[in-house]
């Protein structure tokens, strides 16, 4: 089991049992097209929620409206499938009000970047306690294939036979502008990587934001072969772990350095001379900045030089705690509220009719 | 809970089935593809792409095939989980259930 070095989890009952996956499974039969990455997500979460240890009766997954808004029906814990890009919102309802909850909100790229855009970057900005699943797919599916927020420059769909002509968000670097203290990305297929995003995440103290890429084998169909392709995936991933040298491709022939002339990332052959200059991840640098830089490294079109892993983790204060604090100075102050008293109170009005 | 291969599959072996899995998780054996039940996400993609209908969800196999229940399962005892099968070499051998089928006649 994981040692949960996160005080805020340990406000929530463990388990009384050990629990194994089959725990987490619900009676209910799991509805995506067969083939869709949602269900290697699934069997993921499923797999990782044992370690955490935690009363399933304290466990929430919230969602919104899309094919990944499922998901809640399929975990056996407490879940909600929600409005349209409202997730966010009222999980940070149930964090607030009750910390004894574990709560995550599962969310795809339509539903968090489009329908719910504000609603994500204020529950990032606020640092609620919350766990992010952004399910990105590049695609509307559940609508039969529109282009999303995430689609690539020149989209071919049922609405776009011409190409979509909107440039694409890049939710890395989106959460990371909007303040976001955890941000991660990973890939459906690969589990034991999804698997230690999910644990650091879970660790988190504060609104973590895991992108995972998905693919719709539907309605777009291969969208990340380019990652998955073991050849392939060897030039085109970059694996970020904290403390570490930036290198990927063939024999880890390549690497990440800072230009000195214009002060953005570069990649560049791994030599002997560029040895001193290879960039060292480091997820807990107080500025975003390098985090940002490394989210805008991938090629929207080709997915070649796509870092995946955690940018960025840092520490800060969470929404949760500071309401909860203030509530405390506000009862010592003025006492314990009346809510009762206050909706029948006599500051009233009279509308003329 | 998982998707096995059953008998239908014994020196066939399509393969058509490994293009759709999304977790690469359907393994070789010299006489049947397996399904690595704990790599097995349950997405259903193998099932319906099989031209020789072998693939069935763990509780919807046929009683006549009830002995192929367990075989995807045992044949990877001291394998543990591989990992995905492309770069993986093709099991040595297969289950006993599948040996005990007989080779298809040559004449």
């Amino acid at each position: 089991m994981t040692d949960i070095g996160n005080g805020l989890l340990q406000l929530v009952p463990r388990a009384e049992a050990r629990q194994s996956m089959k725990d987490f499974k619900s009676d209910q039969e799991v509805r995506w097209c067969p083939g869709c990455g949602d269900y290697a997500i699934l069997a993921a979460v499923q797999g990782f929620m044992p370690e955490l240890g935690l009363a399933r009766e304290n466990i929430v997954f919230v969602s919104g409206i899309g094919c990944s808004s499922r998901f809640p029906y399929y975990m056996n814990t407490y879940g909600m499938h929600s409005i349209h890009g409202r997730a966010p919102a009222i999980a940070t309802g149930l964090a607030t009000s009750r910390r004894d909850l574990s709560v995550w909100v599962v969310t795809g790229d339509g539903d968090a970047l489009s329908i719910g855009g504000n609603h994500l970057i204020h529950a990032l900005r606020r640092n609620v306690n919350l766990k992010i699943l952004l399910f990105n797919n590049r695609i509307y599916g559940l609508t039969k294939g529109q282009y999303s927020p995430t689609s690539e420059v020149g989209k071919v769909t049922k609405s776009t036979p011409m190409g979509s002509l909107d440039a694409p968000f890049n939710p890395v670097s989106l959460a990371i502008g909007a303040e976001a203290s955890f941000v991660a990305r990973t890939i459906d297929s690969d589990r034991k990587h999804l698997t230690e995003v999910l644990r650091a995440a879970a660790e988190h103290p504060g609104t973590a934001l895991v992108e995972i890429y998905q693919n719709c084998n539907i309605f777009n169909d291969g969208a990340f072969d380019a990652l998955k392709d073991r050849q392939q995936a060897e030039e085109t991933v970059i694996r970020l772990e904290h403390g570490q040298p930036i290198r990927f491709g063939a024999g880890l022939g390549k690497a990440v350095v800072r230009d000195p002339a214009t002060g953005d990332l570069a990649v560049v052959t791994d030599t002997d001379e560029n040895e001193s200059r290879v960039l060292v991840h480091d997820a807990h640098a107080a500025s975003p900045a390098t985090a940002f830089a490394l989210s805008r490294l991938a090629d929207p079109d080709t997915l070649h030089r796509t870092p995946i892993g955690v940018f960025r983790s840092v520490e800060r204060p969470v929404y949760d705690t500071l309401m909860a604090d203030q509530l405390d100075v506000a009862h010592e102050l003025l006492g314990k509220g009346d809510l009762g008293a206050l909706l029948a109170g006599n500051d009233t009005w009279t509308v003329a009719g | 809970m998982a998707y096995v291969i059953a008998q239908p599959c014994v020196d066939i072996k399509d393969k058509a089935c490994l293009e759709e899995c999304p977790v690469d998780c359907i393994y070789e054996g010299p006489r049947k593809l397996y399904i690595q039940p704990d790599e097995c996400v349950d997405c259903g993609a193998c099932e319906p792409v099989c031209p020789v209908e072998a693939v069935f969800y763990e509780d919807d196999l046929p009683q006549e095939l009830s002995a192929f229940r367990t075989a995807d399962r045992e044949v990877f005892d001291g394998l543990g989980l591989p990992g995905g099968a492309r770069g993986h070499a093709p099991l040595a051998a297969d289950h006993a259930v599948v040996d005990a089928v007989p080779a298809p006649s040559t004449t």
